[in-house]
């Protein structure tokens, strides 16, 4: 009975885990040029430039800016995509 | 130095200064020296403070993505390169022409280098701020001057590719 129940709180974390959506955080650093992060979110992440440029700003101010939320396989491939570009991009589970 | 639209298919850098003609003769070889920033141009995608990714994940990020990233940059600083030809080689004013095909490229070429050359000479937040010129007699005021002037051509291409 009890070794049941650890099995199903353990296949319940496992789950919520699966299910919990990713993040993906953009850094701030001195070097890259506002008008080229700008111009990388655009690219890799389709925003209009407006919002584009909120994010940069956000980065710029705050040193960090969520820029998208969702399955895992997608998170990675923008992280990825960022990091060609050369931008401080990483990954964390979002919180519910 | 001029920067223009020189065709639908390319820009043109002419009337470029000597010191000018050396820096970017010299930026293939700037942006090659990943070893010095190493943790810079190949980040982990997690952060510090970040435990929601594994060291199991992070080696296979290692693994798997960091080749693809070389093989991208490697790419670029060849297009460059060929771009750059023998820039500087022959008389009267220097010249580049920059195929518009190769702009992602010279972008992604140019913060390859900026990033080495900060991270090899630890320039402060104010000194890349461009609060303050350059000391022209050291070689760490030199490689700022250098960084801005990468800068400066980031900023025109990035105007010109939107």
């Amino acid at each position: 009975m009890s070794q049941a129940g650890v099995l199903t709180d353990v296949e319940t974390r496992d789950e919520d885990a699966t299910a919990r959506p990713w993040n993906v955080i953009v850094h701030n650093d001195p070097v890259n040029l506002m008008s080229y992060v700008t111009m990388v979110f655009q690219r890799v992440l389709g925003f209009p430039r407006d919002r584009a440029t909120r994010h940069m700003l956000e980065v710029h101010h705050k040193g960090r800016s969520l820029v998208w939320t969702g399955e895992r396989e997608r998170a990675e491939s923008i992280v990825e995509q960022l990091h060609g570009y050369l931008l401080l991009a990483t990954l964390e589970q979002a919180e519910f | 130095m001029r920067f223009r639209r020189y065709s639908s298919d390319a820009f043109e850098l002419c009337d470029i200064h000597p010191l000018f003609v050396e820096l970017l003769a010299d930026l293939p070889r700037a942006a090659s020296r990943h070893e010095s920033a190493r943790a810079r141009i190949y980040p982990d995608p997690v952060d510090a403070d970040g435990v929601d990714v594994t060291g199991e994940d992070i080696e296979d990020w290692r693994e798997h993505v960091h080749p693809e990233l070389e093989r991208l940059f490697a790419d670029s600083r060849e297009k460059v390169s060929g771009d750059l030809g023998d820039l500087g080689a022959g008389k009267g004013s220097a010249r580049c022409m920059i195929s518009r095909a190769n702009t992602d490229a010279w972008l992604n070429v140019l913060n390859q280098a900026r990033l080495i050359i900060v991270e090899e000479n630890k320039f402060s937040e104010r000194e890349l701020s461009g609060a303050e010129s350059p000391d022209l007699s050291t070689r760490h005021g030199l490689s700022l001057l250098k960084v801005h002037f990468y800068a400066h051509l980031q900023e025109l291409l990035v105007e010109a590719a939107g």
